[in-house]
């Protein structure tokens, strides 16, 4: 009889592998546009993503740094990306987006021009960074590959570090 | 594993408290060395921490502490005396004990720390009577519940563990279990009769047992602990321990929730904030409505409550500043033997309260300025009699509320503060030049000593001199926005007041506007604000100067500090806010002043930390979040800003280009009316010239589409009577910004008045339309005023 159990409990935690292993190989992205490239971080760094709104210029940093903003209590920073990828500034429109970024404690948002799509990539289809590109510094954590096209995918902790 | 460090945790605790006390008990016992109740209670604590070590095992410290407890329980039995000579040397031993316990809070070990050399000494002490024996002969036949620890303990000391069989383990395990329950509650009682101590006493038989193998009376019939009981006692014993026997008044509580209970205050004060603001725009709105005497009702109840709830809250952080005061006696007393001088301590108001984080920040600062008084202060005993004044100098340090703050006076009745030798030295050492020197007033003189390498003192002595001191003092009293104020006379002695804020996290600040910012100001570092015209600003030596009473007060802008650009033209006046740390003033224009508001510290997080001149930030009652000045920093920062000019401002006007109109469309025209209609009319007027129009509903709309700046208008037409925002003061509004200054706008209303028209006028309207008008006379009103070129019709 125990046996019996043991053997049935066996192969439920097998399956249970199984589909966990699965669920291992698929990465979650969400992809968004700035300029004209299209860049996808995983979802679980995400905290939100909200409708542009006021924020408080900080006086005595890098351009890109637009300054901080009330986040239900909490102030964070306000990050233009289109600005830190060097591209000109751009007015915000009914497309902007700020997508507010989390790793460990840290936590900023980023203001991106549009969002794209959930993305659900196998790990196989996501190359490493460009050669050029590698090393300690690059923001890039590799290249996702998809039918029609490829999605460079950033490294949050890189965005979220200072660098000034 | 967990429970053995649950029981450390608790040994550490207990074991600093009685420490700490202990250093203030044993000077006090020096000068009354016949106390037999405080060598009752210095033994005691010397006998806990010895107990409760040998019970985890921490061998050196109880080695330390035993050799210590032997020469304390000497003292009591009237043995030896207490002379400064042993004392030193049993404050030695305290010292180490200290380090010892910081080590094993560190490392949960006792290793590392050498206490031979003191042991020597103590034991040199105990044994100089000739009197070793005596206290293992009184001692057993005494206490019979004590004694078994001894022998637990020297047995732990010296015998081999590993011979042991499992049974004699657990026979053993068993035994040590009895006893310690055993232990504690003897120690419950003695507790409950606190103040009768010889009960629980003597364990100094075991003075050097360790030579003289197994100990006296009830020899335990298994071998003792060693290693493995280590582990396997305190598990057992845990239970046992924390059955609490006494009701606690107090309980402890992790700083870490406190924290986050501040934290979530400060969120509901910034609530309190944003509801007192929407209740002031509703009241403005419903004026005179039933339902508003309930709602003030409640939102005051409401800010009532949240601010005794906040003090309640900062309450429970706060700490008697008894915890630092404590260490002083013991620092002036090692003090006075090192620098033969006689010197008596005062000490007031140890119980005047303040919030935990701070308590921790002013113990370096005090025992620095205290050290300072020691040793360049107060005279050598010949001195000061040469000069009338008792042999023994006193320190005073006094600490009192006055307001929302907590003063700290350190006052000594030395040779004082001399002025010419401070400039001097400043001078030397390259602090000051000859000329910021000669206009120094005394109070400013006085400050000098607070800056980075300066010291005052002849030689570098091993108690200060080495010029780092008061800077010290300076910048950790700076950090929990503290000032310091020294007055002193020559020859009479020095005082020296820290004012230090209750609490760190919540302040009062003055908000001010510029442009189209907004900074708070902690409102303790503002003396006052003052109003003044442009008139009033003189430039001397390329820095803005005004004249305020008898003083010339430096000035600097704060958009010039803080990058702002200005868009805005500078109106007629401006204020200053004067602002004063220490001796230092500055004077901080602004180009309006806010308010007085409550604010809760922020902090900018770790991506923007450490921004010069900005201390955090708050959220306002808007959502909005503002930036809180660092007027420490802000000092510096004005010293290498140019003047600047609000004197000349207004240079840059036609900062953007005006492209050359190549066809008609180049022309872009605002209409500003809230009837759609209206609108209507109007555009199709203007269709024929083929001018680009874009609407706006209201008032306000139409300044947030020139704030954006998608169009370089050249012309508005702009109803009067508008919700939101009437015609009168968007014209005023634009006005203010200098690239819309020569903006032709023009009134289309059915208001004919002649007093309408004049308003009109008045806040800057070019031409007036009156409804109902005709579509050419419209159009030809806006062709002239924006230049039109003909050939473009």
């Amino acid at each position: 009889m125990s046996d019996k159990l043991k053997e049935i409990i066996n192969k439920q935690g097998e399956q249970q592998n199984i589909s966990l292993d699965q669920s291992d190989d698929i990465v979650q992205l969400v992809g968004f546009v700035i300029g004209e490239e299209e860049y996808a971080i995983p979802i679980l760094t995400i905290q939100e993503i909200i409708k542009p709104f006021s924020w408080t210029r900080v006086p005595q940093v890098p351009k890109y740094v637009m300054g901080v903003f009330n986040l239900r209590g909490s102030v964070i920073p306000l990050i233009d990306l289109r600005l830190k990828f060097g591209l000109s500034e751009q007015k915000h429109n009914d497309e902007t987006r700020f997508m507010v970024m989390k790793y460990e404690d840290d936590v900023a948002g980023f203001v991106i021009d549009r969002l794209t799509m959930a993305i659900r990539l196998k790990k196989s289809d996501i190359g490493p960074a460009p050669d050029t590109l590698n090393g300690e510094d690059t923001m890039i954590e590799g290249v996702g590959k998809q039918e029609d096209k490829i999605i460079t995918i950033l490294k949050v902790n890189k965005l979220l570090e200072r660098d000034f | 594993m967990d429970e053995f460090q649950e029981i450390l945790q608790d040994f550490l605790i207990e074991s600093f408290e009685l420490v700490e006390k202990l250093d203030e008990d044993l000077v006090e016992l020096e000068n009354t060395p016949e106390d037999l109740e405080l060598l009752n209670g210095i033994f005691r604590v010397a006998h806990t921490v010895k107990g409760a070590s040998s019970f985890l095992n921490f061998d050196v410290l109880t080695h330390l502490t035993h050799h210590m407890e032997d020469v304390l329980n000497k003292a009591r039995h009237g043995e030896i005396i207490i002379t400064p000579d042993i004392m030193d040397v049993v404050l030695e031993s305290i010292d180490l004990m200290k380090a010892l316990l910081n080590t094993i809070r560190d490392t949960s070990a006792d290793a590392g720390i050498d206490v031979s050399d003191c042991v020597v000494k103590l034991d040199k002490i105990s044994g100089g009577d000739g009197e070793v024996e005596s206290p293992k002969a009184v001692a057993p036949v005494k206490e019979v519940v004590q004694e078994e620890i001894v022998v637990q303990e020297t047995q732990e000391d010296e015998l081999d563990y590993d011979n042991m069989s499992d049974d004699d383990v657990e026979a053993e395990i068993q035994r040590l279990l009895n006893e310690r329950q055993e232990e504690d509650k003897a120690k419950r009682v003695a507790k409950i009769a606190a103040g009768e101590s010889v009960p629980e006493a003597p364990p100094e038989p075991d003075e050097e047992p360790k030579k003289k193998a197994p100990p006296p009376p009830p020899p335990p019939p298994p071998p003792p602990p060693a290693v493995k009981p280590k582990k396997e006692e305190p598990k057992a014993a845990a239970p046992v321990k924390k059955a609490p026997a006494v009701v606690e008044q107090t309980i402890r509580v992790d700083v870490k929730r406190l924290d986050h209970l501040m934290n979530l205050i400060g969120e509901l004060v910034l609530a309190k904030n944003r509801l007192i603001k929407i209740n002031d725009d509703v009241e403005e709105r419903y004026e005179g409505e039933e339902f508003l005497e309930e709602l003030n009702q409640v939102v005051s109840i409401v800010s009532l409550v949240t601010t005794d709830l906040q003090i309640a809250v900062m309450k429970t952080r706060m700490l008697p500043i008894g915890k630092v005061f404590n260490k002083f006696p013991r620092m002036i007393r090692d003090l006075t033997r090192e620098l033969n001088k006689k010197i008596e301590l005062e000490i007031e108001g140890e119980d005047t309260e303040l919030d935990k984080s701070i308590v921790e920040e002013i113990g370096d600062p005090l025992v620095h300025i205290i050290r300072n008084s020691c040793d360049h202060g107060i005279e050598v005993p010949d001195v000061r009699i040469a000069s009338g004044k008792p042999e023994a100098g006193t320190i005073s340090l006094k600490a009192y509320n006055e307001g929302n703050q907590i003063v700290i006076q350190i006052d000594d009745d030395g040779k004082g503060l001399d002025v010419e030798v401070i400039k001097n030295k400043a001078l030397e050492n390259g602090v000051v030049s000859e000329k910021e020197a000669d206009g120094m007033s005394d109070k400013e003189a006085f400050g000098l000593i607070l800056k980075a390498g300066f010291s005052t003192a002849a030689a570098v002595t091993s108690v200060s001199g080495r010029g780092v001191g008061m800077d010290v003092v300076k910048t950790n009293i700076e950090k929990v926005n503290g000032i310091i104020d020294i007055e002193s006379e020559k020859g009479q002695g020095s005082s020296i007041k820290l004012k230090i804020p209750l609490t760190l996290a919540i302040i009062q600040a003055l908000l001010v506007g510029v442009q189209e910012e907004y900074y708070a100001i902690p409102l303790s570092s503002v003396l006052e604000t003052v109003r003044i015209s442009k008139e009033e600003i003189y430039t001397v030596e390329g820095r803005s100067v005004m004249r305020l009473r008898d003083e010339v007060l430096s000035l600097v802008h704060i958009g010039d500090i803080f990058e702002v650009e200005r868009i805005l033209d500078p109106s007629e006046y401006a204020y200053v806010v004067v602002l004063g740390l220490g001796a230092q003033k500055l004077g901080l224009i602004v180009d309006s002043l806010v308010g007085q508001e409550e604010i809760v510290i922020k902090s900018l997080g770790e991506y923007l930390k450490g921004i010069e001149g900005i201390a955090g930030a708050t959220i306002r009652g808007d959502g909005g979040v503002t930036l809180i000045v660092d007027v420490v920093a802000l000092m510096d920062m004005a010293k290498n800003v140019k003047a600047s000019a609000m004197v000349e401002a207004s240079g840059g006007s036609g900062s953007q280009e005006v492209k050359e109109k190549t066809k008609a469309s180049d022309y872009t025209i605002m209409i500003v009316d809230d009837s759609k209609t209206d609108r209507m009319i109007m555009k199709k007027a203007l269709e024929g010239t083929g001018m680009t129009i874009v609407e706006a509903g209201d008032g306000q709309e139409a300044l947030n589409i020139l704030k954006q700046g998608d169009h370089n208008f050249d012309g508005m037409l702009v109803d009067i009577e508008m919700p939101r925002m009437d015609g009168y003061s968007l014209a005023t509004e634009i006005k203010k910004y200098n690239r819309y200054k020569n903006l032709p706008l023009i009134a289309v209303t059915s208001r004919t008045g002649k007093s309408d028209r004049m308003r009109g006028v008045e806040s800057g309207m070019v031409e007036y339309i009156t409804k109902p008008y005709s579509a050419d006379y419209l159009s030809s009103v806006v062709q002239r005023n924006v230049n039109f070129k003909s050939e473009f019709l």
